[in-house]
């Protein structure tokens, strides 16, 4: 059974979920907050030592105000490797969670073993905008982030509405995400200047009808990072953990057993 | 009391389809919307009726900042108190406010009130804001640092008027080597401050800490002034003090006529038109601006505004808006600044599509009969505060003739 702890890094409480059997993978979850023991998460725990942390300010962790931008954030999780132990690890991040993963593989390359951008924010692709996720309409960020507008992922990840007790959860989450991605808007455009220092093995994953990062963004992450393949999901928006669970397990175990990373 | 006359300066020819294809007036609304040509028109007319509000005997006129939308076309409402400074003589100027993390360094908010203040001869109220939740859309300023920005800039103004420069500031927002700026205020030791506000507790109890001016936001539901004006009394006993009627601002929507029924016939679709239109996608609440317990909670209030009202009954009932014959303006007025306690009231005669020539014939109504009135009017210095809110409200030396 995953077990929910508290880690002391620095001034910041760090809730930590971790579970599974394996060596250890490290999951940053995406701006909306998914730090509970989720069905894909089970399936990535089928083989791993899962590490699941709330990014400062997000869940019960606690911090954000010392956190400005994505670089602290990225430091914070050399600090949190650090405490754990954790030399090298695998990494798979989602969107928000996808971004902060490759500030830490530039800043930290010899912690980061091999990389999954699922969806990821971080750039600005001309031609190809984000939408806007600084919205507070429920039912247009449904339609923003889901390509199956019944998919029973939806429930799992988002309030239903004012009444639902996770609300405040999720408003505290899009608070920590605005401090580091309000401006520049989710992205950081000193990154491409700096994606080809990462050189370790890279799966790119995509949800191909994403309506928030469009797969542009994936296309150009896949050309610059050195070791990199472009994996798409169909039928799959932006939240492939959510909307395709088992293809997104499936593509990360393939990508993690393979040789060298091909 | 004393009476103001407000001006939102807002735009007046919305598209007919404007209800179905925007969702907000604000922030997104294409400014190809917007006639320049039509828009000379409306800003020399507004001008007049600020100007008009003064030679009325108003006590003071009021501006404010907002930025790209159709509710108030004013992104700088230091230029129309420059320009009042010269066309009013005796009125308070009053800008309320400045959004103090819109501008970049802060210290410009203080070269620009002090100039409205010395060439007004000391007129100027200097209102201090956060700036609304549309705003942190329209400049991409991080939401998530308001307050803290605010508060910064807030305490540098402050010291840029009654602190002799230069002197070296070093924020965690700015660094500057040399504050000094030219010229000073001529209120010493600064130009008297408003702060609106919405009800937030941070708010209320830094209005009340720093003895300023707190101006309620208006179109909400009247129990939700008298709660927060409440609230305020209750902050400032516990900063040892009692609230003067003359630090809360009372900001409404009034409307005057011959008759009830002449003064509805007239102003009722000019108000819905206001309510139903130009305050689309006013209350939009970007992460962070406030915590998420006040977002949630603003939220839901949000089913007591003005923008949810559709009859004239609610309005009445609500207090949303005092429209009516001198006598019901009077008496209602005086009714409810008595159980506020509140000493300014802030009037907003135009509103939304109302014509020049029934926005002059209200002010005229207003300031011949029912103004004397209130400005003959002392509001109970002795409001309970707080807790104290259930007792009955109004002392017999607040019933003045």
């Amino acid at each position: 059974m995953p077990e929910t702890r508290f880690v002391q890094v620095g001034d910041r409480k760090i809730q930590l979920t971790v579970g599974g059997q394996g060596p250890p993978l490290l999951y940053l979850h995406s701006a909306g907050g998914e730090t509970d023991w989720f069905p894909f998460v089970e399936r990535l725990a089928e083989r791993h030592t899962v590490y699941l942390p709330a990014h400062p300010g997000f869940a019960l962790s606690t911090g954000l105000e010392s956190i400005r931008d994505i670089y602290d954030y990225a430091w914070h999780y050399e600090d949190l490797l650090a405490t754990l132990g954790l030399d090298r690890v695998p990494i798979v991040g989602l969107s928000l969670g996808a971004w902060l993963a490759c500030e830490l593989a530039i800043l930290r390359p010899n912690r980061v073993e091999r990389l999954v951008l699922v969806n990821a924010a971080g750039l600005r692709v001309p031609g190809a905008p984000m939408a806007e996720l600084f919205i507070d309409d429920l039912a247009k960020l449904k339609q923003l982030l889901f390509f199956d507008q019944s998919s029973p992922g939806i429930e799992l990840l988002m309030p239903s509405g004012l009444d639902d007790p996770r609300i405040l959860m999720w408003l505290r989450a899009r608070e920590a995400t605005a401090r580091v991605g309000w401006n520049p808007y989710l992205h950081n455009p000193r990154l491409p200047q700096h994606l080809h220092r990462i050189g370790c093995p890279a799966l790119v994953l995509w949800g191909r009808q994403d309506r928030l990062i469009p797969l542009a963004h994936g296309e150009f992450y896949a050309s610059r990072l050195p070791h990199a393949r472009l994996e798409i999901i169909e039928q799959c928006g932006h939240m492939p953990p959510f909307e395709k669970p088992a293809e997104f397990a499936a593509a990360i175990h393939r990508f993690l057993a393979s040789e060298g990373g091909g | 009391m004393r009476c103001f006359a407000f001006h939102l300066m807002p735009w007046d020819r919305l598209p007919a389809d404007f209800n179905e294809k925007y969702e907000s007036a604000w922030t997104w609304l294409p400014n190809s919307i917007y006639e320049p040509r039509h828009g000379h028109e409306l800003y020399n007319r507004y001008l007049d009726e600020l100007v008009l509000a003064d030679e009325l005997g108003f006590d003071g006129v009021c501006v404010n900042e907002h930025h790209q939308n159709a509710y108030g076309t004013m992104p700088s409402p230091n230029l129309m108190g420059a320009i009042l400074a010269r066309q009013t003589k005796r009125a308070k100027i009053a800008v309320i406010g400045n959004a103090l993390p819109l501008y970049n360094p802060p210290t410009r908010v203080a070269e620009e009130f002090a100039m409205i203040d010395v060439i007004s001869g000391g007129r100027l109220i200097a209102g201090l804001v956060v700036g609304g939740g549309p705003e942190y859309y329209s400049f991409t300023v991080n939401p998530t640092n308001a307050r803290a920005m605010f508060m910064e800039a807030m305490d540098l103004v402050l010291r840029a008027w009654s602190e002799p420069g230069p002197f070296e500031h070093y924020g965690e927002f700015w660094k500057l080597k040399y504050v000094n700026p030219w010229p000073r205020p001529i209120q010493q030791p600064h130009p008297t401050v408003w702060i609106p506000g919405a009800g937030s507790k941070e708010t209320i109890d830094l209005v009340a800490a720093r003895r300023f001016g707190y101006m309620g936001i208006p179109y909400f539901h009247m129990d939700f002034f008298r709660k927060n004006f409440a609230s305020f009394r209750e902050s400032c006993q516990q900063h040892g003090y009692r609230a003067s009627p003359y630090q809360l601002g009372w900001l409404c929507p009034i409307y005057v006529a011959e008759t009830d029924e002449q003064a509805w016939a007239e102003y009722g679709s000019h108000l819905f038109y206001f309510a139903h239109s130009l305050l689309k996608g006013l209350v939009v609440l970007p992460p962070g601006y406030t915590s998420p317990r006040s977002i949630a909670g603003i939220n839901k209030a949000l089913g007591q505004f003005l923008s949810t009202v559709k009859t004239r009954e609610e309005i009445e009932r609500g207090g949303y808006a005092i429209v009516g014959s001198a006598a019901t303006v009077r008496d209602k007025l005086k009714d409810y600044a008595g159980t506020l306690g509140v000493g300014n009231l802030l009037g907003l005669f135009q509103l939304g599509t109302l014509p020049a020539d029934l926005t002059q014939k209200s002010m005229r109504l207003f300031a011949s009969e029912v103004m004397p009135a209130l400005q003959a009017f002392e509001p109970d210095p002795t409001m309970p505060a707080g807790s104290e809110l259930a007792l009955p409200p109004r002392s017999p030396s607040a019933t003045p003739a």
